[in-house]
């Protein structure tokens, strides 16, 4: 066992004095950077993205939401605050000021999703990473990385800080770090220690006084509103707080002034919640000796699998998706995840759908600990033996997600009908994985007229006299066989969907449309015809036969 | 040889349901040689007068229909056989519309039973078989009998013989008749996309999802009898049906005769002979030394005028309310094409004495347009809504309403509808609303697509384009007109369904203005305006203070004091000519009587400034050029504005005098420029016009500049009635300005928003006219601002108002002003212990400076406040010791005089204390900077570079893209000219900037003097010098664009 378990306070410097060291980052441009990096990442450039490669990084780039009905400023770049612009102002003022402006959609939740997988990516450092709530909105975003212990592992904090900072540059996305003895004064250095233009700003250890009291108090992470109210009584450093007496400033301002005061000067604790939400269920090894043969952690998972399923019967659920997480001993984490069709809670078939993906765990130097959690779990009945189900269903879906844990969720398909009017489109593929669609009512949203039982893959040329200009048929010849019609009905007037078509025939009202005509010859047999598009006196008409009915 | 009438068509009135304007429904089943059309919108009227008007032009016969879409019913297509039926119709429509929230009409099948007596009704058949209809249609059966019908329509859905056949079993089973129509949505089948995209709309999916909610072919489109009788071959019966309803239902839109609302008029008496009572009685009281003779001629002249339109009933209507108002002491004047006449002067409509100005009365009141006479009204801003209620009281829901407004698809929603209907994503969208921004749709070309990222060859951007194009323009819903109000004599219910508004206590007819104009149906506009309530405002601080009691009508004419103040320019807060762009003209008119106001406020408008007929006027008023009229003709027309026309009601009567227009002709020629130039052939009237004055022996430059100026007139028209009541009212406050300064700043910081000015340039413009301007103050202050005995006697000074402070609301400081009547408050807890309000309703007043009265700064105060218990403590709590006596006392630091200011400008957006620009002075001077006072001794062309508080910017459309800012620092103001090419570069600083520094040269002309920028800065950080850099910036608000 390591000290990774548990408690992040215990942290031991190399002389064996307590050195806790917080690193904070923050992502002025989170929001805009992340979109440039979209940008980049797509084989199609976006009309509103760059134009140029130095539009990256130079254009005013803003992402816009939408407020009843108002388009506002969510986020702006630095070239966009540079030339004025300031989030919650309304997208026309921002164009009247640059009127080549690069606008995005605005996507908090992906911000937000983006901002977690960065937070893990950050693991390489110290598992002991997070999202830092107070920083997000406006576009920025900010995590929190607790290094007591880690350094070393990257000669030490200078060569962690910057090894941070060059792979962040990398990835695009602006920003500064703050390092200090508490969230708190690490959080402050990061945005408001000079010079601005310095992406480090570091507080020696027990330095946090001189660093400290010359800043703002708005680096303190007070409620805007307290804020404020320093500001106007002119309270406007932290080290004039520090100087006042605290009943009156605390009777004032709350208890959370004083809080947020000795949480930076490490007189009181904070810990850093690891990002990810733990999952409800899960189960945990720790190895003694770093594992790195598969062998070994087969047989780990083995022991969690069960453990995970009996925690999972008790609370009557079955998993959906479960994630085996290896912490390595270079700080990196080894995943791997794999889904369920339907709620899960059996070890054999939980233990087949692992062993697919095993081969893409890479236990790098040794893993020191492995956690398997179920991240999804529907409610699951206990099982119970069916008196008139064969298993037959469950194990088609143990198939289906066997297939799909193998090939790929997206590969494995079944047919369902789609609403839609041409009928070679009619019916479509979805995912095996989801659950069949209920019945379509038919009566309510099918077509009106009835459809074929066997439709032709391609339509297929036929010979056909009708009188003009859209009667039935009242002879035709397929395939070298000529069939009279008994009797008839249609048409039924299909046109194409115009959306997919050339927009230079948009308006063109009744190009390529075709009729469909259900005919019965005269021995019975009954077919489903069209002829392409309208009567035309100067153009033989042209038919084919599309489908049977019996 | 077929004939078909097609009686089920939805218009684009049938919001997201049909995909073609009224208009072009009738033009194409004119076309088609139809016999007739009905244009059937789903529970409305709203697209009936457009396709009235448009059937009548195209010479086919519209048939008045609705189709009723019921909440448990199938439905129906309505037609009312007369008159009668008609009106029972918008009773239902009213009945299902007042029930239900806005836009939504619940009506059951009943209701139509109850109330469909001379109705033809044709009930819609389902797609599919329903017992649910079978059985609607039996109890619908009982009781209409032969006006009964079951519309059926081949609409190639396959089976459609078998569907038919069995419709008509059913029609036979209960001794129906079958109406075959084609339950038209567009008039031609290349709307299918669109319709299409409105579906999306109305379902809230896009085109890829949407499936089978989409139909599956064109086929709705209007069809020839030809090919109604082929598809109908089978059942010749059912078209045949069409035309028997034609036959039956003759009723027209025409036939709806409107009539005034009478007034109880004393018995034995007529409309008329009580007017004309009214109206002397009046004159007499208006003129008690005697009537001037030229004053009872002209009265006796349009009573006679009036008597032969039959108006009278009209001129009683608004008198009545203006009565109301009157008693109800809301001050309100007339205004509009009749309203300047010598009657209603008398009637006390207006307050402008027609001894003082010479207005043509037939000029207004035209026979030959047969339209009626146009009055609105203004009223003191927040007592419009009294008046409308009173309106509604006296005639009842059934028998006014509020007009309504169609509000259309504009470029820019046009474009986010359809690209969402189309599944493009959110950043096309935004950048094409980018290529459209600030464009006309015609403008936008392909260079423009390209620079905002897009490729204009992409057919998902063509498709979209195109469809917006048509999108354009389409109604999307109704809204109320601003004030129109309609009132009839017999029931309004009965003309034209009544709907809720969005509004609480408002009800709203289905028709606008234009439908309106085009049935003959009077509507008076009851408008809103600040202006009376500050004059309202001012008389009453006169009566209290002064004791000087005047009204419109008796404040001293013609004093020449006011006008040498205002040929100075010097106009803040004097009602239209406070603007820059008039203010700049004031100097350059001089205006030496009233007359010389109504043509000041005509002149700075879109219609003269684009007819380029401004210059030449002052031209000729300076007598640098000689008056001379292009014709006799014209003379008459033009003689009181030394030959050049400057009001609407000139360029419509060059139209007639000079082009040969006819009186209907000049009038749709403006109709058809200011309707969006929608149906309209402009180059046609242009052509005419220019030919017609050529033919006549003008000059083409002359014609070209009188069509360009009907043009201008056309979107912003204003007429030489309207002007002279404005000008009125400029008058009047002109003269509370110059001779009260202190009651006329009062009323206006009492009456906000209103006017071209913040409060901060009001207060500074008083006390640069002499004023004494007092902070606010806890205990001095009321709510509103007030006067104070003042230093010197008969000069009261002025105490600001706790509305002056940001975030306070009027019942809590009514409190604090009860609570002061015991005695002045002597501190922060006090206050709270008397008045019981909250703390942060303290800090506000703290942040105001309010305890300054006390000796407490601001900080001060506000440390005091803060440290006050939340809830405030029992009124009768033991009267012990403040239990934060015993705290250590705590040292804040002391604020600057730069922080007072920047936090007066904060909390108050103005400051007494200093100028912001005062104390930068020493750094601008080091920068070259010159205070503004300076430009009145620089020489024309000096270069000058100055700094200020930008107060207004604008960018008027009839200037070609310059935009105009005004600065203002602790001397003076500086108006500024930035060309267009200067503010591409500078782009940032003339739009962004609080503070804004230039450099320019100095342009002059007589008084009026302009810097015309050359460089910009943006200062606005500057700003923070006042302050410790960390504050919230300070905003200073300018006026921009409005």
């Amino acid at each position: 066992m390591n000290e990774m378990t548990h408690g992040v306070q215990d942290g031991l410097s190399e002389d064996g004095t307590v050195r806790r060291r917080v690193v904070s980052v923050w992502l002025p441009s989170f929001a805009t950077d992340l979109c440039v990096r979209r940008w980049k990442a797509q084989p199609t450039p976006s009309p509103c993205g760059p134009r140029t490669p130095t539009d990256f990084t130079r254009a005013p780039l803003v992402s816009v939401a939408e407020e009843n009905g108002h388009a506002l400023l969510a986020a702006v770049n630095r070239a966009a605050e540079v030339a004025g612009l300031q989030p919650g102002l309304p997208l026309a003022d921002a164009r009247a000021l640059v009127p080549d402006l690069r606008t995005a959609p605005a996507d908090p939740e992906g911000e937000r999703r983006a901002l977690g997988r960065l937070t893990r990516w950050c693991d390489r450092y110290t598992p002991w990473t997070a999202v830092d709530p107070d920083s997000f909105g406006a576009g920025a975003g900010g995590l929190w990385l607790e290094v007591t212990g880690a350094a070393h592992l990257f000669g030490g904090e200078a060569g962690l800080l910057a090894d941070l900072n060059a792979r962040l540059a990398a990835l695009g996305y602006a920003h500064r770090l703050g390092v200090g003895d508490t969230p708190g004064a690490a959080w402050a250095v990061a945005r408001f220690q000079p010079p601005l233009h310095a992406s480090i700003a570091v507080i020696p250890p027990d330095g946090a006084k001189a660093a400290l009291e010359p800043l703002s108090v708005a680096a303190l992470r007070l409620a805007p509103k307290t804020t404020e109210g320093l500001f106007r009584l002119g309270l406007r450093r932290i080290g004039q707080l520090e100087r006042r007496p605290r009943g009156p400033l605390a009777a004032r301002f709350g208890g959370a002034l004083l809080d947020r005061l000795d949480q930076a000067f490490g007189r009181r604790a904070e810990t850093i919640e690891p990002g990810r939400s733990p999952p409800d269920h899960q189960a945990r090894i720790a190895f003694a000796e770093p594992v790195t043969h598969r062998s070994g952690i087969e047989a780990a998972l083995e022991r969690l699998i069960g453990t995970l399923c009996g925690q999972l019967a008790t609370a009557r659920v079955g998993a959906r998706r479960v994630r085996l997480s290896g912490y390595r001993v270079d700080g990196g984490v080894a995943e791997i995840t794999v889904g369920t069709g339907r709620a899960v809670r059996e070890a054999a078939h939980l233990r087949r759908l692992f062993e697919q993906k095993l081969d893409h765990f890479d236990p790098g130097f040794g893993i020191d600990a492995l956690v398997l959690a179920a991240t999804v779990a529907d409610p699951l009945a206990p099982a119970q033996t069916s008196l008139s189900s064969d298993g037959t269903a469950e194990a088609l879906a143990f198939l289906i997600d066997r297939l799909g844990n193998r090939l790929g969720p997206d590969r494995v398909h079944r047919l369902a009908p789609a609403p839609r009017h041409p009928p070679e489109h009619a019916q479509g593929r979805i995912s095996a994985a989801e659950t069949a669609p209920a019945p379509a009512n038919e009566e309510a949203d099918g077509p009106v007229s009835p459809r074929p039982l066997q439709l032709l893959a391609t339509p297929e040329p036929i010979e056909a006299v009708a009188p003009v200009p859209d009667r039935p048929p009242v002879m035709f010849t397929w395939r070298r066989r000529r069939h009279r019609v008994a009797s008839a009905d249609g048409p039924e007037r299909i046109a194409p969907e115009w959306w997919l078509e050339d927009p230079a025939a948009l308006f063109s009202g009744q190009v390529r449309l075709r009729d469909y005509y259900r005919v019965e010859d005269t021995e019975g047999r009954r077919f489903w015809l069209f002829r392409a598009g309208l009567y035309r006196p100067d153009r033989a008409p042209k038919w084919y036969m599309h489908g049977f009915f019996a | 040889m077929s004939a078909y009438a097609e009686l089920c068509a939805a218009s684009n009135f049938s919001f997201l349901k049909g995909a073609s304007h009224p208009e072009e429904l009738a033009v194409t089943a004119a076309a088609l040689g139809l016999d007739a059309i009905a244009v059937t919108d789903t529970n409305s009227v709203t697209g009936l007068v457009r396709a009235h008007t448009a059937a009548k032009q195209a010479g086919i016969r519209l048939v008045v229909g609705c189709r009723l879409e019921l909440t448990d019913g199938p439905d129906l297509l309505t037609y009312p056989r007369d008159r009668a039926a008609y009106g029972r119709l918008t009773r239902l429509l009213t009945l299902g519309k007042r029930r239900a929230p806005k836009g939504e009409c619940y009506m059951t099948l009943t209701d139509v039973i109850g109330s469909g007596h001379g109705l033809v009704i044709a009930a819609v058949a389902p797609r599919r078989y329903d017992p649910a209809f079978e059985g609607a249609l039996q109890k619908l059966s009982q009781h209409f009998n032969d006006d009964l019908y079951l519309a059926v329509s081949y609409d190639y859905s396959g089976g459609n013989e078998a569907r038919l056949n069995s419709l008509a079993a059913l029609a036979g089973k209960h001794r129906i008749t079958l109406l075959a129509c084609n339950d038209v949505r567009y008039h031609s089948a290349e709307r299918r996309p669109l319709l299409d995209v409105l579906t999306c709309i109305r379902e809230g999916c896009t085109v890829h999802q949407a499936g089978r909610r989409l139909a599956a072919n064109a086929e709705r489109h209007l069809k020839s009898a030809a090919e109604m009788a082929r598809l109908f071959a089978a059942m010749p019966d059912a078209l045949a049906h069409g035309l028997e309803i034609v036959g039956k239902c003759r009723f027209n839109l025409d036939e709806l005769r409107y009539d005034y609302p009478v007034d109880p008029v004393p018995k034995g008496s007529t409309p008329q002979a009580e007017l004309v009572r009214l109206a002397w009685e009046g004159a007499k009281a208006r003129y008690p030394d005697g009537i001037p003779d030229k004053v009872s001629a002209q009265v006796a002249h349009e009573l006679d005028l009036i008597e032969e339109l039959g108006f009278a009933p009209y001129f009683l209507t608004v008198h009545d309310i203006v009565r109301f108002a009157e008693e109800r002491g809301i001050l309100c004047q007339g205004r509009g094409s009749a309203a300047n006449s010598a009657v209603c002067y008398c009637l006390r409509i207006t307050a402008v004495d027609p001894a003082r100005i010479d207005l043509l009365f037939e000029r207004f009141v035209s026979a030959e347009r047969g339209e009626p006479p146009d009055i609105d009204v203004d009223f003191e801003n927040g007592r419009r809504e009294e008046v409308i209620q009173y309106i509604y009281g006296k005639y009842g829901r059934e028998r006014a309403g509020m007009t309504a407004t169609v509000i259309t698809y504009r470029a820019k929603s046009a474009i986010r509808e359809t690209g969402k209907a189309l599944g493009v994503t959110e950043d096309v969208i935004l950048a094409l609303q980018g290529a459209a921004w600030r464009r006309s749709w015609e403008d936008i070309t392909d260079d423009h697509i390209r620079e905002a990222g897009l490729d204009p060859r992409e057919p998902a951007i063509r498709r979209l384009l195109a469809l917006a194009g048509v999108l354009r323009g389409f109604p999307r819903h109704l809204s109320q007109h601003t004030g129109g109000m309609v009132m009839t004599k017999g029931r309004l219910d009965e003309m034209v369904p009544i709907a809720n508004a969005a509004m609480d206590g408002r009800t709203v007819i289905e028709w606008d203005k234009d439908d309106l104009d085009a049935l003959g149906i009077l509507k008076v506009d009851i408008l809103a305006l600040g202006m009376l309530t500050c004059v309202q405002k001012a008389f009453g601080l006169l009566s209290r203070h002064h004791g000087r009691d005047v009204t419109l009508a008796t404040i001293p004419a013609e004093d020449p004091a006011v006008y040498d103040m205002l040929c100075q320019g010097d106009s803040v807060g004097v009602f239209q000519v406070e603007s820059r762009a008039q203010m700049s003209m004031l100097p350059r008119l001089k205006p030496r009587d009233f007359y010389d106001l109504v043509i000041e406020v005509a002149i700075v408008r879109p219609g003269p400034i684009q007819g380029d007929m401004v210059h030449p006027y002052l031209r000729r008023r300076d007598g640098k050029e000689a008056v001379d009229f292009p014709s006799k003709a014209l003379e008459q027309v033009l003689g009181k504005t030394l030959g050049i026309p400057l009001f609407q009601e000139q360029a419509m009567k060059i139209a007639i005098v000079a082009a040969g227009f006819s009186p209907q002709e000049a009038d749709a020629l403006r109709r058809a420029l200011a309707t969006f130039r929608r149906f309209g052939d402009i180059h046609k009237f242009r052509e005419r016009f220019i030919a017609g004055m050529l033919g006549n022996g003008y000059e083409l430059d002359f014609s070209e500049r009188c069509f360009k100026q009907i043009e201008g007139f056309a979107d912003y028209g204003f007429p030489e009635s309207h002007a002279a009541s404005f000008a009125l009212l400029v008058y009047v406050s002109a003269w509370l300005k110059r001779h009260y300064p202190a009651a006329f700043t009062c009323a206006l910081l009492n009456s906000m928003p209103m006017g071209f000015y913040g409060p901060a340039q009001l207060v500074r413009d008083a006390r640069d006219h002499g004023v004494e301007v007092r902070p606010v103050d806890i205990n001095q202050s009321g709510w509103d601002c007030t006067l104070e005995p003042g230093l010197v006697p008969d000069a009261p000074a002025f105490r600001l108002g706790f509305r002056q402070v940001k975030g306070l609301k009027q019942a809590d400081m009514e409190r604090l002003a009860e609570a002061r009547a015991n005695g002045p408050f002597q501190g922060a807890h006090e206050l709270q212990k008397r008045t019981g309000l909250s703390k942060a309703v303290l800090e506000k007043l703290a942040r105001g400076d309010a305890f300054a009265g006390l000796g407490l700064t601001r900080r001060t105060a506000l440390w005091a406040i803060r440290g006050l218990d939340d809830a405030p403590p029992p009124l009768f709590a033991a009267a012990g010791l403040d239990h934060r006596g015993l705290e250590p006392r705590v040292a804040l630091p002391e604020m600057a005089l730069g922080e007072q200011v920047a936090d007066d400008y904060r909390a108050l957006s103005l400051s007494l204390k200093s100028h912001p620009l005062a104390l930068l002075r020493r750094d601008l001077e080091l920068r070259g900077g010159v205070p503004c006072r300076d430009l009145m001794h620089l020489r024309q062309g000096a270069d000058v570079r100055l700094a200020g508080l930008v107060t207004t910017r604008q960018r008027p459309g009839s200037a070609k893209g310059v935009v105009f800012v005004t600065l203002e620092d602790e001397t003076a103001h500086a108006n500024l000219i930035v060309w267009p090419d200067v503010f591409e570069r500078f782009r940032r600083p003339v739009l962004g900037a609080q503070l804004l520094e230039v450099a320019g040269e100095v342009q002059k002309e007589g008084r009026v003097i302009h810097v015309v920028c050359k460089r910009l800065w943006d200062l606005t950080p500057w700003l923070r010098r006042l302050d410790a850099p960390e504050t919230a910036p300070v905003t200073i608000r300018s006026r921009n664009f409005q």
